[in-house]
């Protein structure tokens, strides 16, 4: 199981990493589902502008934490983006049809998985990105792991 | 009566032209879910072949949930614009009612499930009485398991259909459903046609503008989730 730690300096290096991630998701049976982890600011959506860079080249990353799912239509797979922040069960998941994309032929990246622990597929990648360093600001870890129910 | 139904509530999308219960055309794929870039070409394709115009149709049809909540809404926008402005009856049908249609005239309870995932379907109970279907219980979402339990307590045969039926299968302990064609296992806008003509004769229709989505959602299972994510953190 794919279990990798990485540090980088700055927003582009963290845009680096996901765009790293999303050439090697192209190439390998990687699930298809991002669990995106860390406060606020951190970098999330950073990481998937760096992702998406390289699965739907010609779309604009933003935060969906207003519309809650953002679709980006790829060369070969398509980019689901959501924020769940705003969301706290069932019944939101339902009615932004999140079942809907699971069974679509894309990729989902999914920032604030926190919030959706009993949603989640049985097989995913976690991102896990931290501030690590009080003395350096812009220092983040990043842990990318696989995630599989036994 | 010319009846145009359409049903897109899950990963199947279906269009059918009947004359009251005689299909006339019906065009079914099943290829993800993507209805909202192949229902209306779908409509049009049923009707250009039988040379019929939207202006032609006394009743439209929808099946209006339970199901996937983005297919069940462009189902009954679909059919609220092709309706609009005519005049003409429109009829809700249940999604599980039509799929229990499916296996009508079959003796025993017609059990439709519909996966609604994470252990939840989408089901209803039916039985046939001289040929017609007869609803045993409201359309709800519950657990496989207890699915199992109240058709145990009910102890006659049962069939199942719809796209649950492989993990309804699959989850029950002990019950084995009555062996179907799989050929009827998935969604049919004849059936809802058939469905919208009995609701229609009983005085069911309802205008254009009053056709609404109906969605099942799952206040239990979130409630359950809920209280084991707090255990497994405590």
């Amino acid at each position: 199981m794919l279990r990798e730690l990485y540090q980088t300096k700055s927003t582009q290096e963290t845009e680096a990493l996901g765009a790293a991630l999303a050439a090697r998701m192209q190439e390998s049976d990687l699930p298809r589902y991002i669990a995106l982890y860390g406060d606020l600011g951190v970098g999330k959506t950073a990481f998937v502008r760096g992702f998406a860079s390289v699965i739907a080249p010609e779309s604009t990353v933003r935060s969906p934490t207003f519309a809650l799912v953002h679709e980006h239509r790829g060369k070969e797979l398509d980019l689901f983006h959501f924020d769940m922040y705003r969301i706290t069960g069932e019944d939101d998941l339902y009615s932004i049809g999140y079942d809907d994309y699971l069974t679509r032929n894309g990729i989902c990246l999914v920032e604030w998985s926190e919030n959706i622990p009993f949603a989640l597929p049985d097989a995913y990648l976690r991102v896990t990105i931290e501030k690590c360093d009080a003395d350096h600001p812009d220092l983040r870890a990043i842990c990318i792991e696989e995630v599989a129910a036994c | 009566m010319l009846i145009l139904s359409l049903d897109s509530t899950a990963v199947v999308g279906s269009v059918a032209l009947c004359r009251d219960d005689t299909p006339l055309a019906v065009f079914t794929v099943k290829n993800g879910n993507t209805h909202s870039e192949t229902l209306l070409p779908m409509v049009e394709a049923v009707l250009n072949t039988t040379n019929t115009s939207v202006a032609d149709i006394d009743l439209f049809a929808c099946a209006v949930g339970p199901g996937s909540f983005t297919g069940v809404r462009i189902g009954v926008a679909t059919v609220k614009g092709l309706a609009f402005g005519r005049e003409k009856p429109c009829a809700a049908v249940s999604t599980l009612e039509a799929l229990a249609e499916n296996l009508v005239p079959f003796e025993g309870i017609i059990c439709p499930v519909m996966n609604a995932r994470r252990g939840q379907v989408y089901n209803a109970l039916f039985h046939v009485e001289n040929g017609v279907l007869t609803r045993l219980v409201p359309d709800r979402a519950l657990s496989i398991a207890e699915l199992e339990r109240e058709l145990a307590a009910r102890g006659e045969p049962f069939a199942l259909c719809g796209d649950g039926v492989d993990v309804t299968t699959a989850g029950f302990q002990t019950l084995v459903p009555s062996a179907v064609s799989p050929l009827l296992a998935d969604q049919s806008a004849v059936s809802v046609a058939k469905c919208a003509l009995r609701a229609y004769q009983n005085g069911e229709a309802v205008s254009d503008a009053a056709l609404s989505p109906v969605y099942l959602r799952l206040p239990q299972a979130e409630r359950e989730r809920l209280e084991r994510n707090n255990e497994t953190k405590e």
